[in-house]
């Protein structure tokens, strides 16, 4: 028997694991490969046991256990598919049934809604509730995005804890009892609130519901994408759901150690720059006034004499949603000259969720202003612009500038090399533009606020000829140092980029897995 | 005690008086030195505010919330919950019958009809038109050894039979 | 004995003697009648004598669950600076029963009496008397029956000059029978919906406001002030039939008898000494057909089974019932079950808190298959269907009010299979809906 001080042992469903004290019989049947049906239980939010659809069978207790909130005693032989548990959930699939409409071909949850995943996998094949009315109510606007739809709703109360207990503003009630109980908001209110989006993905059925998403997609009709939120330093993780190569959500996807479940409406919401129309599309050379379409061999060429040719201070302006390796690799284009290099994050108010340390929508909007000032930029942006008059060569990444901006970098007079995603009016000043991908377009990488390295992945297809500017970077390298290989992939970006960049020394794509990988952040490079 | 609660005329906004001032406000900042949180002094305070209106509106709700620090969808969470609690105006008298299986083996239903018919009111939960009672059904109200136990605002008033209604609702102005 | 009535010679008064006596409601009125005697003893005592006399009495809760009083008490911890609650469960809403009313509104002090030994015997300074709403006229009775405990020196800074303090507070509900189940009475003291909550943990590791606590039923703590005085020994000897059931127990007997009404008697009584003489017995040409022992959650039973039943825990459910709360409702043969366990059904759905699946949607499910056969549309399915619907309803929630819905609808399609057959087969004239 082992030391209970260093773990418990429990078999469930045949299968024995070691736990620590104190671990649910839930959480310890996920250990075991077993799944315990479930609706009111979430990871991230107090159980208070109510749905009853985790109830098993435990060897030796007279009465079915709720699995989530029943900690493991050592020996115990738990049962979690015998018939006993299985004909509880049952009971508890019907009872949830008879008022349930049949709303399965409007309603958005379907093809990821728990109630039909459990109803299919262990529910009754019929109904025995023909004879009497269902319970109506009709659909509410919480607003500003959220709608509830009494009709479907198990009272599962995961919202209301979320907002009561995660969000700490009690905004969500219980109202009434019995079976005439429904999801409550006080009169005049609404569900304003910078974290509130997250009750349309904790409800397991098609009760709560964004106003953005309604109607827009089938679930099953949707591709998920790993990705990082590009809404703000904090990089929570987040799954980019696209259909048809347009995104349509932005959905949470869970890291313990930064968004836990979560993500503000702020990123939530913040994803159709990624669907942009006006794009970048061709590689553009300037001759004489006009700037015109060129293949990428002749573009790069026309890039690498621009670089070449170049004298005098060299003023880098980038996004701050450009991926580390891409702002790392431009960066390096103008190792030769001395070099103000800036990006721009634009600020907001902060909005922390506070039952989640650490854990807020931050000021800095944009994703890698970490890996930027890692890769030698600063949040100097009006220094920058300062910089462009006397410039001897501008390299502009990925940014949009204001009406007097556009003046200063025009009167500069300097050769503009632009990398771009967006056909605004930038491009007419540059003097080679070459189309890049966005980041739901690419592989790469964002440093967030705490040092933490983590990759996004592609979402959906680049647009005309855009590659990512990784690769561009690469190759103008590659032209303007022969014998210098520019990186096949992402991954060998990353790696020639960790090879100047102290603080990524030894780290590598392979190494990030899901939930990225923590550096030390110098005291110079680090954020406010 | 009558808990009659007028309801506004159609139409005619309704500025809300606080609840909570002079001598009502001295009962609640009494109630506070009982409880070790002002939550828990959320029911009290709901019924210092029935007995000052009558009814539970939107307007007083949130001066609870606000005075115990609460937010009000929470108290309205709490006050649906409770049926003693009146969410909307109702008549000069609020008349409870029991009708749960004791009582209603000893005649409770036609004490209730009796009393839905001499009151005005025809249905349960419809204020009579003089505006002078509602009627409504309760649960056990904890005297089944002297049916029909029928609650006139604060008055308990047992063994009330059909024949004694009249007498009964004739001491409710 | 129970008001009106005078005390029949089979009874044993303890707890009801002063009933129907108003001088008995004033704190000079229990005095003269031998009240605070105990609370004087209890001073004198440590918490854990106090609570051994209790346990070797053998009282057990007189609420409904009959768990051993003595032994809830000793489950709370040594004292360690956390502040310790004793709760009164003053919510009695259990159809058929109305004993503490009657406890509160004749002698209030015998209650404020028991609640302050309590207090001594569970290292609390603060009890909560936790009083329903509709109990309009005994919570004035109490309040001002606490003011004057308080003017006397029986509550306060320092009980009859000890130098101990007991505070009362008498904390009014608002309609909700599930608050008088311990953990959603808590939470309903907290300032929340009366949601029963999980144990473990148990209020004796963390109660009200997260503190220990021990919650103990008005007719209970009453008990309390005569074992202090008169010993458990005495207690223990009013018994007559199971050792593990000792005392009195004020059972309240409503509907079809001569004398409804509270009467106080010895456990191990014969029930139908209790309903045909004591009461008086059938109205006349009538048969008895069914009696609810003890309150609307336990299974009916035949006149059978009350023929040779005894009142006390183990009698009772000798006879596959429970004693409960001791609410006796007893049936004659005008009564109609269904129509009786519909109205059960329907209390039922109608207080469900809607936490747990199975009690919200089940005890509502019930009524209406209930209401189908009432009505003349119901099969012999439904039969089956309700008994389903029974066995998913029970062992599966966090507190027992869907088991309680439960049990009388199992218990009377089991033992009266006739009064549905009546219904289904067309012979009962259908009820209009």
């Amino acid at each position: 028997m082992p030391d209970p001080a260093t773990g418990v042992t429990v078999t469930i469903d045949g299968v024995a694991v070691v736990v620590p004290p104190g671990t649910t019989i839930l959480e310890a049947a996920k250990r075991a490969g077993v799944l315990v049906p479930h609706y009111c239980y979430h990871p991230s939010l107090p159980s208070p046991a109510v749905c009853r659809m985790c109830l098993v069978e435990v060897e030796k207790l007279p009465k079915l256990q709720p699995a989530c909130v029943t900690t493991v005693a050592d020996g115990q032989v738990v049962h979690v598919n015998s018939a006993t548990a299985k004909q509880a959930r049952q009971g508890v699939l019907e009872f949830l049934l008879i008022n349930h409409p049949l709303d399965c071909p409007i309603c958005d949850q379907a093809g990821e809604c728990e109630l039909q995943d459990y109803v299919f996998q262990e529910g009754r094949s019929g109904t025995r509730y023909a004879e009497y009315a269902k319970r109506y109510s009709p659909v509410e606007d919480f607003g500003p995005d959220i709608l509830y739809v009494p009709n479907r709703c198990i009272l599962c109360t995961r919202c209301v804890r979320f907002m009561s207990d995660v969000a700490q503003a009690p905004l969500l009630n219980v109202s009434e009892r019995g079976d005439r109980a429904y999801i409550g908001i006080a009169d005049q209110q609404r569900l304003d609130h910078p974290w509130a989006g997250n009750v349309v993905d904790l409800c397991p059925v098609g009760s709560l519901l964004s106003k953005d998403f309604l109607h827009k997609a089938r679930a099953w009709d949707l591709d998920k994408t790993a990705s990082v939120c590009p809404g703000c330093t904090q990089g929570c993780n987040i799954s980019i759901d696209t259909r048809d190569e347009v995104v349509v959500r932005l959905r949470p996807r869970p890291n313990l150690d930064v968004n836990r479940h979560f993500i503000c409406d702020h990123g939530r919401h913040d994803y159709r720059w990624l669907n942009r129309g006006d794009r970048l599309e061709t590689p553009r050379v300037r001759r004489g006034a006009a700037l015109e379409p060129e293949g990428w061999p002749a573009a790069l060429d026309a890039a690498a004499d621009l670089l070449r040719g170049a004298t005098g201070r060299a003023v880098v302006l980038a996004s701050g949603r450009a991926s580390t390796e891409a702002l790392g690799l431009a960066r390096r284009l103008v190792d030769a000259h001395a070099v103000t290099a800036a990006i721009r994050v634009p600020l907001g108010d902060e909005a922390p969720l506070p039952a989640v340390p650490g854990l807020a929508l931050r000021r800095e909007r944009v994703p890698n202003l970490q890996g930027a000032e890692l890769a030698g930029y600063r949040d100097a942006w009006d220094e920058g612009i300062a910089a462009l008059d006397g410039a001897g060569v501008v390299l502009l990444l990925d940014v949009e500038l204001t009406d007097a901006e556009r003046r200063a970098l025009g009167a500069s007079g300097a050769p503009v090399l632009l990398l771009g995603t967006v056909d605004g009016p930038e491009c007419h000043l540059a003097t080679v533009a070459l189309p890049v991908t966005n980041m739901a377009e690419e592989i790469g990488t964002y440093v967030n606020r705490d040092g933490r390295v983590q990759l996004y992945r592609a979402a959906k297809g680049a647009p005309g000829m855009a590659q990512p500017a990784w690769w561009v970077a690469g190759e103008l390298l590659e032209r303007l140092a022969p014998g210098v290989a520019g990186p096949a992939t992402a991954a060998d970006a990353f790696a020639l980029v960790a090879q100047g960049v102290p603080a990524l020394a030894g780290l590598s794509h392979g190494a990030l897995g899901f939930t990225g990988r923590v550096v030390a952040l110098e005291g110079a490079g680090a954020t406010a | 005690m009558s808990h009659g609660g007028h309801a506004p005329a159609a139409g005619e906004p309704v500025a809300h008086e606080p609840v909570f001032t002079g001598e009502v406000r001295a009962k609640l900042e009494a109630l506070f030195p009982k409880y070790p949180t002002r939550q828990a002094c959320l029911l009290p305070a709901l019924w210092l505010v029935q007995e000052a209106r009558g009814w539970v509106s939107e307007p007083a709700l949130a001066e609870v919330a606000e005075v115990l620090g609460l937010t009000p969808a929470y108290v309205k969470g709490v006050v649906t919950f409770y049926t003693m609690y009146h969410t909307h105006p109702v008549g000069r008298h609020f008349i409870q019958v029991c009708t749960t299986s004791p009582c209603g083996l000893c005649g409770a239903d036609d004490v209730l009809q009796a009393i839905l018919a001499h009151s005005g009111c025809g249905d349960l939960g419809a204020t009579s038109p003089d505006g002078r009672f509602t009627v409504v059904e309760v649960e056990c109200l904890g005297a089944c050894g002297f049916a029909t136990p029928v609650l006139v605002d604060d008055d308990f008033v047992e063994g009330v039979t059909p024949e004694s209604v009249p007498a009964l609702l004739s001491r409710y102005a | 004995m129970g008001f009106p009535h005078p005390s029949h010679p089979k009874e044993t008064v303890v707890l009801s003697r002063h009933f129907g006596d108003p001088a008995a409601r004033g704190f000079r009125g229990w005095v003269d009648r031998g009240g605070y005697e105990g609370l004087r003893k209890a001073l004198t005592m440590s918490a854990e004598e106090i609570v051994a006399v209790v346990k070797e009495s053998g009282l057990r809760g007189r609420g409904g669950a009959g768990f051993p009083t003595g032994l809830k008490w000793s489950f709370m911890p040594k004292p360690s600076g956390k502040p310790h609650f004793l709760v009164c469960n003053a919510d009695e809403s259990e159809p058929g029963t109305f004993k503490d009313r009657e406890i509160i509104r004749w002698t209030p002090h015998q209650l404020i009496e028991g609640c302050a030994i309590g207090c001594l015997g569970i290292h609390a300074e603060r009890c909560y008397i936790y009083i329903r709403g509709e109990f309009t006229e005994p919570w004035r009775i109490l309040v001002q029956a606490v003011e004057e405990a308080y003017a006397n020196g029986a509550l306060g800074t320092d009980v009859f000059g000890s130098g101990r303090r007991i505070d009362v507070v008498v904390h009014r509900g608002a309609g909700a029978y599930i608050c008088g189940e311990e953990t959603a009475l808590m939470n309903s003291i907290e300032g929340k919906r009366g949601n029963p909550r999980i144990k473990p943990p148990f209020p004796a590791q963390a109660g009200l406001f997260g503190m220990p606590t021990t919650i103990n039923n008005v007719e209970t703590l009453s008990a309390v002030p005569h074992i202090l005085v008169r010993g458990a020994e005495w207690y223990k000897g009013l018994s007559l039939a199971s050792p593990k059931s000792t005392g009195t127990k004020l059972f309240s007997v409503c509907g079809h008898v001569q004398r409804p009404g509270n009467y106080e008697v010895t456990m191990g009584t014969p029930m139908r000494d209790l309903i045909f003489d004591m009461c008086g017995g059938m109205r006349p040409g009538r048969t008895l057909k069914a009696v609810v022992p003890g309150g609307s959650s336990v299974p009916l039973m035949t006149a059978d089974e009350v023929e040779d039943c005894a009142l006390d825990y183990e009698g009772i459910a000798a006879k596959g019932s429970m004693l409960g709360s001791g609410g006796m409702i007893v049936m004659d043969d005008t009564a109609d079950l269904v129509r009786v366990v519909w109205r059960f059904a329907k209390f039922y759905a109608h207080e469900s808190c809607a936490q747990c699946t199975q009690c919200r949607e089940g005890t509502a499910w019930t009524a209406k298959v209930l209401e189908r056969i009432l009505q003349g549309k119901g099969t012999a399915a439904d039969l089956q269907l309700l008994q389903d619907l029974a066995e998913q309803m029970t062992g599966k929630t966090i507190c027992v009010l869907s088991d309680s819905c439960a049990a009388p609808v199992v218990s009377a399609i089991r033992k009266f299979p006739a009064e549905f057959e009546a219904y289904l087969s067309g012979r009962r004239e259908p009820v209009p809906a």
